[in-house]
């Protein structure tokens, strides 16, 4: 296995702040889910969309399955809801129609199956028996469907997630929004140096590198290695870093990259840059451990702890993260910070107004779309 | 013999007339052909020439293009030599090509000119006349509306048959010319004509150049249409001839031209049939269930299908936008948006409500059921056209709302998205994405194709049923009838085409309904 990201902070400090040259824009990638190159890694597991259709089966089979897949489907009525809040029928049946998209050439094909030739074949991206197989998880084990697939669709991004990494949240996409926004009136912010906490499979960093692009960097962290490794694959395939793979070149795997991996704990792999970054972005586990066991089957039962949990109030983290903001940003940076709701906000903003000295200003709760409070943002003085 | 070339001229393509082929060149002066198809500002009618009836004029009107040109005729059939001119497109469209070719039929008027018995030959040669407007023959007097009479069974392509081919063809040209408002153009063209040769014509020269422009864009259109109908009984004429003389690779060559004519002509007609303005758009094609539960959302689920499978006979990409599935089967409504050329051209034909007869499977007593869908068909209008201006504050934008505290706490792939404009009321949903930005985007679109055809509908004041949404259909206004028990039938409403076999109909093999429907609307403002 080759890791294709950097451990610690033992990356030069020259190398970040050289500005992109010409070798990045040779670089451009294009965006159609299909047509992106995948990493040739094997672990990140490739999602179900990017694997070659190799399998067969018939229409007439593929229907079969289809049939069962939505009896079980519709067998789960609204238990699921009313157990923990979980999937009902109708969404369970839109998830197999996106199934079908994912595993077969077509896409389409879910539209009119019922109307196609029994005997002709269609191609699939995985066999029969593993399709009944995964709907089986999907139901009886309530196995997240963004992991059965292998993705999640997030803002205009499709990301590859799988166990062991956190599937990105709808909520979560308001953070690029925020850094979006801002960028449209500080070109200085837009040309600096970003750091995403915590990325997971790299969704907010590369909704940032998206727009991003040819001007500032991203540094994205974890402490999960496997999360990093899933991040890789995501940044690479959306064309943000493109050396990774045929890396011994040092200063051209440097040059082309908009996102640079990290591994370890919080501002640990950040040393290098300390009071040198623009932004700090981050959605850092804040559940409360106690809240850990009640939670939804998909997320309790097959999410990964680390991502989630807190600790007993949910905000250690976030609390070590605020702490540690006022010395890695320069003045004028920016920070948003996401939130468990309310409650945690208000602690928040009260800390950093109070005792984080007197080092921000404009701090400020912003709700999400369903006007829960959900992210502190504010700048360094 | 009579012979057409055509030669460029710095862009512009002439059409020259004349009475020998050889010498062309050399003595005739062109006739710049744009002033006649397409007239450009500024452009006057040519002003020099034979115009035996108004002397006068040759003094009052300014010159800037001239027209000389000699006919004789001939009582050869000479169609042969003109198979390349016809290459212009008469429905109306920016025609550019060609239509001068038909002063060619002028002069084969000549030829059988029993018919109009009346006008002197030489009242061809006044330039501002419709003298061109006589029906054009064979040689032993077949017309175009004489084969329509005849009502020759139309076989398929490949049965070589040159009677099919020409009530093809006659077909053809009969809807082309619905769609041009024949009679009401003829008319028109008098009118024109009379005014042009008013002595005092160019007193006003805004005036005179703005009749004379529309002259020449209907004369064009006409001669296009009578050149088409010329060449078809030239090839008939051709056949009769080889028959007659034994000459079956004379006869195999003529009957290939008027196949390859018949494939033209349709085109043609489909053209004439999808004119309009937003025809070539992609659109949304809409279903809702009526009133009586499972068994109509049942029937709109199917009525849908019919649409997606339809759409994939066409080769056109579908997308379910919205979706709401009925609590035991079917739908409440849908929406699917259908990307392709003159997606709307075909499917705005589809609109109203839809009505279906059988024994319910949802009834555990088998009774007969009727129930009723609503179709309603948005265009999505191309890039160039204007549309209606969306303020972002008069949204309104409701997004799925994850149960409890959100966040990390709950996995769901609900990603719903409503928008509402305040101003009009106007909604739209998507929750078929998989993203919340994508179902935002999508809801967007869907949004501004509705605010777009609500800005249509008040701008033209147009009633046509196609412009109407969802709501505004009336559950009286039924289209079309589906019957499968106690007999099993498709008929429309509007045209009474119908067919005796709806499976093939509920898999989305609508064409006929379509067409039919298409070209019985030309019919009803009487068009011919
Ligand atoms: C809630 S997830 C967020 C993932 C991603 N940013 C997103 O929004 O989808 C929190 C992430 O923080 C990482 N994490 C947990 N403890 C960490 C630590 N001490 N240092 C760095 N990352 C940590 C987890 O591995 C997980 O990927």
């Amino acid at each position: 296995m080759r890791l294709s990201f950097t451990i610690g902070h033992g990356v030069p400090k020259f190398s970040l702040f050289l500005r992109p040259t010409l070798s990045r824009h040779l670089h451009r990638p294009i965006y159609s889910s299909s047509t992106l190159p995948s990493p040739t890694s094997q672990n990140p597991q490739t999602p179900l969309f990017l694997r070659p259709p190799t399998h067969r089966a018939t229409f007439s089979d593929l229907r079969k399955w289809q049939n069962w897949a939505k009896t079980l489907a519709l067998s789960v009525g609204s238990s699921f809801v009313d157990m923990d809040n979980g999937p009902d029928s109708t969404l369970l049946c839109r998830e197999l129609k996106w199934l079908i998209e994912d595993v077969t050439e077509d896409g389409s094909i879910s539209e009119t199956l019922h109307n196609e030739e029994p005997e002709r074949t269609v191609r699939l991206r995985v066999g029969l028996e593993e399709l009944y197989k995964l709907w089986k998880q999907r139901i009886e084990e309530r196995r997240p469907f963004q992991y059965i697939v292998g993705c999640e669709h997030w803002r205009d991004l499709i990301l590859c997630v799988q166990e062991g990494v956190l599937i990105p949240r709808p909520e979560t996409e308001k953070i690029v929004d925020l850094v979006g926004d801002l960028f449209s009136d500080n070109q200085g912010l837009r040309e600096g140096l970003w750091a995403d906490l915590g990325t997971g499979s790299g969704a907010i960093a590369i909704g940032i590198g998206m727009i991003l692009r040819n001007s500032g960097r991203v540094i994205a962290t974890d402490l999960s290695l496997l999360a990093l490794e899933v991040a890789t694959f995501n940044v690479q395939r959306y064309g943000l870093q493109v050396s990774a793979g045929r890396g011994k070149k040092r200063a051209v795997f440097l040059f082309s990259d908009v996102i640079q991996l990290r591994q370890g704990s919080w501002f640990e792999p950040l040393k290098d840059v300390e009071g040198k970054l623009a932004g700090i972005v981050s959605n850092p586990p804040y559940i409360p451990s106690d809240h850990i066991s009640g939670l939804q089957a998909e997320v309790g039962r097959h999410e990964p702890r680390l991502a989630l949990d807190g600790g007993v109030i949910g905000m250690n983290d976030l609390l070590h993260l605020c702490k540690g903001a006022a010395s890695m940003l320069h003045s004028g940076g920016f920070f948003v910070f996401e939130t468990n709701g309310e409650q945690q906000c208000k602690f928040l903003v009260e800390y950093m107004e109070t005792e984080a000295g007197d080092n921000f200003y404009n701090v400020n709760i912003v709700p999400d779309f369903a006007g829960v409070p959900r992210f502190v943002t504010g700048f360094r003085k | 013999m009579s012979s057409l070339i055509s030669r460029k001229r710095s862009g512009t393509i002439f059409w020259v007339l004349s009475q020998n082929s050889g010498i062309t060149a050399q003595s005739v002066p062109f006739l710049p052909f744009s002033s006649l198809s397409e007239p450009q500002p500024g452009d006057q009618q040519p002003s020099r020439s034979f115009d035996f009836t108004n002397p006068v004029q040759n003094h009052t009107v300014p010159e800037s293009a001239f027209l000389t040109t000699s006919l004789e005729t001939s009582k050869t059939p000479s169609g042969c030599h003109c198979y390349h001119t016809l290459s212009s497109c008469f429905s109306g469209s920016g025609s550019k090509h060609g239509v001068l070719s038909s002063g060619h039929s002028v002069s084969r008027i000549n030829i059988s000119g029993s018919e109009h018995g009346g006008r002197l030959p030489f009242s061809l040669f006044r330039r501002f006349s419709t003298a061109t407007a006589i029906e054009p023959s064979t040689s032993d007097g077949l017309t175009v509306s004489g084969i329509i009479a005849h009502d020759w069974t139309i076989l398929d392509e490949s049965e070589n048959d040159w009677k099919s081919h020409a009530a093809a063809i006659a077909q053809s040209i009969h809807v082309i010319k619905k769609r041009l408002q024949w009679k009401k153009m003829m008319v028109r063209l008098d009118v024109l004509s009379a005014e042009l040769n008013k002595p005092d014509l160019w007193n006003d020269p805004v005036h005179a150049g703005k009749v004379s422009r529309e002259h020449g864009s209907l004369m064009g259109k006409m001669k296009g249409v009578k050149a088409f109908e010329q060449e078809l009984l030239e090839h008939i004429d051709m056949i009769k001839l080889a028959r007659e003389e034994n000459d079956p690779e004379l006869e195999s060559e003529s009957l290939k031209a008027l196949l390859k004519m018949r494939r033209k002509s349709k085109e043609k007609e489909l053209e004439a049939l999808l004119s309009g303005e937003q025809d070539p758009c992609s659109c949304y094609i809409e279903v809702q269930a009526g009133a009586g539960g499972t068994e109509s959302m049942d029937w709109a689920a199917m009525v849908m299908q019919m649409y997606k499978l339809w759409a994939q006979r066409h080769g056109y990409k579908i997308t379910v936008v919205d979706e709401m599935s009925g609590e035991i089967a079917g739908i409440k409504r849908a929406t699917i948006k259908v990307d392709g050329e003159y997606a709307f051209g075909y499917a705005k034909a589809e609109v109203g409500v839809h009505r279906l007869v059988r024994i319910s499977p949802f009834d555990s007593n088998k009774r007969r059921h009727t129930s009723f869908a609503a179709v309603a068909v948005i265009p999505i209008l191309g890039d160039g056209s204007t549309r209606v201006q969306i303020n972002e504050s008069d949204l309104r934008i409701e997004r799925f709302r994850a149960g409890g505290a959100g966040g990390q706490h709950v996995n769901t792939t609900e990603s719903a998205v409503r928008i509402v404009h305040i101003p009009t009321g106007v909604t739209a949903t998507c929750q078929n994405e998989r993203s919340q930005h994508q179902n935002k985007a999508s809801a967007m679109a869907v949004l501004q194709s509705r605010l777009d055809q609500l800005e249509m509908a008040r701008q033209a004041q147009m009633n046509a049923q196609h412009t109407q949404s969802l709501t505004d259909i009336t559950w009286g206004s039924q289209i079309r009838s589906y019957v499968l028990h106690p007999y099993r039938m498709v008929k429309d409403l509007r045209t009474s085409y119908e067919v005796s076999d709806p499976d093939s109909v509920l898999e989305g093999d609508l064409d006929g309904f379509i067409m039919s429907h298409l070209s019985a609307s030309l019919d009803k403002d009487d068009n011919l």
